[in-house]
């Protein structure tokens, strides 16, 4: 086997002695010194690493013993291998014992070839070991150094990227609670790590989600499946925005899921011009059949109308024919009454325009001036926004004409008219949006009548009205994400009622509680 | 003007409509001649002085605001009322002096006729 040599330090006074050991131990293939003294013998141990030191005990001037104390003081020998060579006297037993911790040894004279070499082979194999050790620790020591420094650098880069990302990010312990969040997140919702650390939940999220959000996740965390959801979260300002959230489960070399990293993309914009794009479809989609019924309506309707016109008179009817040409007539006015109300907007426009319901309001106040003149009705009109909505104006008005129309008509003794118009939150989904509110204190709607208003063909007003006008109000409505509402209240003699529109602009929305939501 | 009763160009593809329409008008006094497209009514117009084009809007090959530009090209003069079954403005609807609804009924049709004959 080969071996890197090591020093062999041989001390004796006498150089016969010191060659004759060199004699023995030569066949070990390490490196011998030879010391004349204890002096000496000091001067080469502070040179070079010495494996083994062999001395004689008597020695003029330093005796062994005193070498050995010298030698041992010194730090970087408190470990070196010692073997003494004397006569064995039990003085000299004793003492040896006050080396027992260090690696200590003797042989006594005469000395044996085979023992002495099988001593120093021992010790010189020892410190080899020792020194490989040595060696391995430092490097092992060199190396979690490197390794700490590559982390801390990867770390650092990791943070960097992930603060880049317009993403908002996060970190989770395999139970799903959240240890760390990127800047953005911090930014958008306004929060600190100390806020939100060992919360059992995320309260951004919007309560509407909340429930559906937490079992997904919770599912997600149980199965270590990757989690992907969609749902508003609450930034620092109070409004939500729709982020896809998605998180993914980091193993280790086991495939144990250590953390959780997850991210949540803003898709507010993605998700306006996706549903715009899906109504403004649907608007053009609506148009065009309504032209096409209209057309295919209007045009006989037109040339039977001529010929009952035409009949009415013609000199060969007798009384009585002409009677059925008139009912004809009354009945032909209100089919085209109709399809003007259903099938014939007067469209301004093909494709949908910003509206000012506010102008839409002013529009309808302004045809109804007259008769809320007529029948004494004050009028208290509150606008608090311009309500700017994305539709036809044609069809809108047709909404508030019906609807404002209504509470005159239900005043024909004179009241109150209020209209209200005010940005506002849908009540069913939280949608931001504009809330027309119009108030009268008329005759009021009999709660027998409650359920049906909203049918086609209902009319309290016998032949003045079709029945359709608020069948037709609240298609429209509906067909903008809208909702139309009402209430009518009566205390003794005094009645109100109140119809209250709410057309939506945004899909973001505010929840009024900070309730909490388990996702993190 | 035309000496006498004023005379108006009554368009549609239709021919009950058409025939109907000229009718009414007939009743309400006034010359009529109708044509079944805008090819014939212009034929019409020019071998002929016309005081008033009745003319439905969509009709196949030519709409009404088309032959109303021709017309005016060929009479400037020539009043321009435009009727259809469909309640949509068509976008250079400013080019007559009216638009009607076919649903609006005779007696509109015949003040409309009026008014624009009036102006």
């Amino acid at each position: 086997m080969t071996h890197e040599p090591v020093n062999i330090l041989m001390v004796d006074d006498q150089p016969g002695k010191l060659l004759s050991y060199e004699a023995i131990l030569n066949l070990l293939g390490e490196n011998l010194l030879k010391a004349n003294s204890g002096r000496e013998a000091l001067e080469i141990l502070l040179k070079t690493d010495v494996a083994v030191v062999l001395m004689d005990v008597s020695m003029p001037d330093i005796d062994g013993f005193q070498l050995a104390d010298m030698i041992r003081e010194h730090p970087r020998f408190q470990k070196t291998a010692i073997i003494f060579i004397s006569a064995v006297h039990l003085s000299d037993l004793d003492r040896l014992k006050g080396y027992e911790r260090g690696a200590v040894d003797y042989l006594s004279v005469p000395v044996v070839p085979e023992l002495l070499r099988a001593k120093v082979t021992i010790f010189a194999e020892l410190y080899r070991k020792t020194q490989e050790l040595e060696r391995l620790n430092h490097e092992l020591e060199r190396r979690v150094a490197e390794r700490t420094e590559e982390l801390r650098e990867s770390e650092s880069q990791f943070r960097s990227l992930a603060n880049s990302i317009p993403q908002l990010a996060w970190m989770a312990y395999p139970d799903g609670h959240v240890y760390w969040f990127n800047q953005r997140w911090y930014d958008y919702t306004g929060t600190t790590l100390d806020e939100l650390k060992g919360l059992e939940s995320i309260s951004q999220v919007h309560p509407d989600f909340m429930e559906t959000v937490s079992r997904k996740f919770q599912h997600s965390m149980a199965t270590g499946e990757a989690w992907e959801d969609t749902f508003p979260l609450r930034g620092k300002d109070g409004s939500h925005r729709w982020f896809l959230s998605r998180a993914l489960p980091i193993h280790d070399v086991n495939g144990n899921i250590v953390r959780w990293f997850g991210t949540n993309t803003d898709i507010t914009d993605r998700k306006q011009a996706e549903e715009a794009l899906v109504k403004s479809e649907r608007f053009a989609a609506m148009g065009r059949l309504a032209g096409i019924i209209a057309h295919e309506i209007n045009n006989p309707l037109e040339a039977i109308t001529n010929a009952f016109y035409l009949l009415r008179d013609h000199p060969s009817l007798d009384q009585e024919a002409r009677y059925f040409s008139k009912l004809a007539e009354e009945e032909l006015r209100r089919v085209a009454h109709i399809t003007k109300q259903t099938l014939s907007f007067y469209r301004e426009s093909q494709q949908p325009v910003a509206v000012s319901l506010a102008d839409v309001l002013d529009n309808v106040l302004e045809l109804q001036s007259r008769r809320l003149q007529v029948n004494g009705i004050a009028l208290d009109k509150n606008i608090n926004t311009n309500g700017v909505i994305h539709g036809y104006p044609g069809e809108l008005k047709q909404v508030f004409l019906n609807i404002i129309g209504n509470a005159v008509q239900a005043m024909p003794n004179g009241g109150r008219l209020r209209i209200d118009l005010r940005d506002s939150w849908g009540r069913s989904n939280g949608d931001y949006g504009v809330r027309v509110s119009v108030h009268d204190t008329g005759v009021g709607i009999e709660p027998e009548h409650a359920k049906k208003i909203f049918e086609p063909f209902f009319s309290t007003k016998d032949a003045k009205g079709t029945g359709l006008g608020l069948w037709i109000s609240k298609g429209i409505i509906q067909k903008y994400g809208g909702t139309i509402r009402f209430r009518s209240m009566r205390r003794g003699e005094r009645r109100a009622t109140c119809f209250s529109v709410f057309i939506p602009t945004a899909i973001s929305a505010a929840p009024k509680d900070g309730s909490q939501v388990l996702v993190a | 003007m035309t000496q006498g009763r004023p005379v108006i160009l009554c368009v549609d593809d239709e021919p009950n409509a058409l025939t109907l329409r000229k009718l009414v008008l007939q009743k309400a006094g006034y010359e009529v001649i109708t044509a079944s497209s805008g090819r014939q009514a212009l034929e019409l117009a020019q071998s002929r002085p016309i005081d008033l084009l009745l003319s439905d809007q969509l009709m196949p090959g030519m709409t009404g605001t088309q032959l109303a530009k021709e017309i005016k090209i060929i009479a400037p003069k020539t009043r321009i009322v435009l009727i259809s079954g469909v309640n949509e403005m068509p976008p250079d609807a400013n080019i007559a002096d009216a638009f009607l609804s076919k649903v609006e009924g005779p007696d509109a049709l015949c003040n409309v006729v009026a008014s624009a004959l009036s102006n």
